[in-house]
């Protein structure tokens, strides 16, 4: 799975997170930060990562999210971590 | 143990004699939802015109829904104890949703928290429920003894039980102790 193909999809799930302006997704990129761009509440994270979970067919591991950073890059990073351990 | 009934809620909970809000467990279903009680003591209602206060309403709920929930459901993951939960973890707040008091309780007003799971997930854990004033000629481990999902899910209690507050998105989540600064 490409990288911008995880970034749509992602994309996908945070238009149905009703705590984020539909209008701060035009432009998202690997950089944009899920707190400082988005104006994500810090809650919305734990919620947006089980919905990842649910889009993409993985399993986050509860450590996986304790050391899980703010930006785009970091939940696709762990969403391809995550897809290399279902299939080790 | 299969469920909280019984169990003492110090040995859940480990906040210190005078922050602990919750006496009894009545009732449980780890996925679903928790009814626990506890009454105010002097100390609890001292300086504040001989009310149990709001916050401490929530903070009740709180401690007898997501962190006693979340604790249990964290020991039976983890195949351990609460005790050794507590050295990894500590519970915190992260936000209250939404909260309607609609009456008040006194020293000596056992209540219930009746809350359900709405979310449970990466040690966090968000619960609804209601606050009851409990009658006095009422058991509540009695009372409880043959309660029931369906029932929590309606909050189906005999009239007598006098709704105190409603809360909503009651959240928390176990942090890992290496993240606070001692």
């Amino acid at each position: 799975m490409e990288r911008q193909e995880i970034v749509d999809g992602l994309v996908e799930v945070l238009k149905t997170v009703r705590t984020i302006d539909p209008e701060r997704l035009k432009n998202v990129t690997e950089e944009t930060d899920f707190k400082a761009d988005l104006n994500a509440p810090s809650t919305e994270l734990i919620n947006i990562a089980a919905k990842v979970e649910h889009k993409f067919g993985v399993e986050f591991e509860d450590d996986d999210i304790d050391e899980l950073g703010t930006t785009v890059k970091d939940v696709v990073d762990l969403i391809l971590k995550a897809k290399a351990r279902q299939s080790a | 143990m299969d469920s909280l009934v019984g169990v003492s809620p110090q040995r859940i909970l480990f906040h210190g004699p005078t922050k602990l809000l919750v006496d009894n467990y009545h009732w449980h279903s780890p996925e679903v939802g928790i009814v626990a009680s506890y009454t105010p003591k002097e100390r609890d209602v001292h300086d504040h015109f001989g009310i149990f206060r709001g916050v401490d309403q929530i903070e009740s709920f709180a401690q007898a829904t997501i962190v006693s929930c979340g604790t249990f459901l964290g020991c039976v993951k983890q195949g351990c104890t609460p005790e050794d939960l507590r050295q990894k973890f500590t519970p915190i707040f992260i936000s209250v949703g939404h909260v309607v008091f609609q009456n008040y309780l006194e020293k000596g007003d056992t209540f219930v928290c009746i809350g359900r799971i709405t979310f449970s997930k990466f040690r966090q854990m968000t619960c609804d429920g209601r606050i009851y004033k409990v009658p006095k000629d009422i058991d509540p481990d009695a009372y409880f003894a043959d309660f029931s999902e369906e029932r929590l899910m309606g909050y189906e209690l005999s009239s007598d039980f006098v709704l105190v507050s409603e809360l909503f998105d009651i959240t928390g989540r176990a942090i890992k102790n290496e993240y606070f600064i001692k």
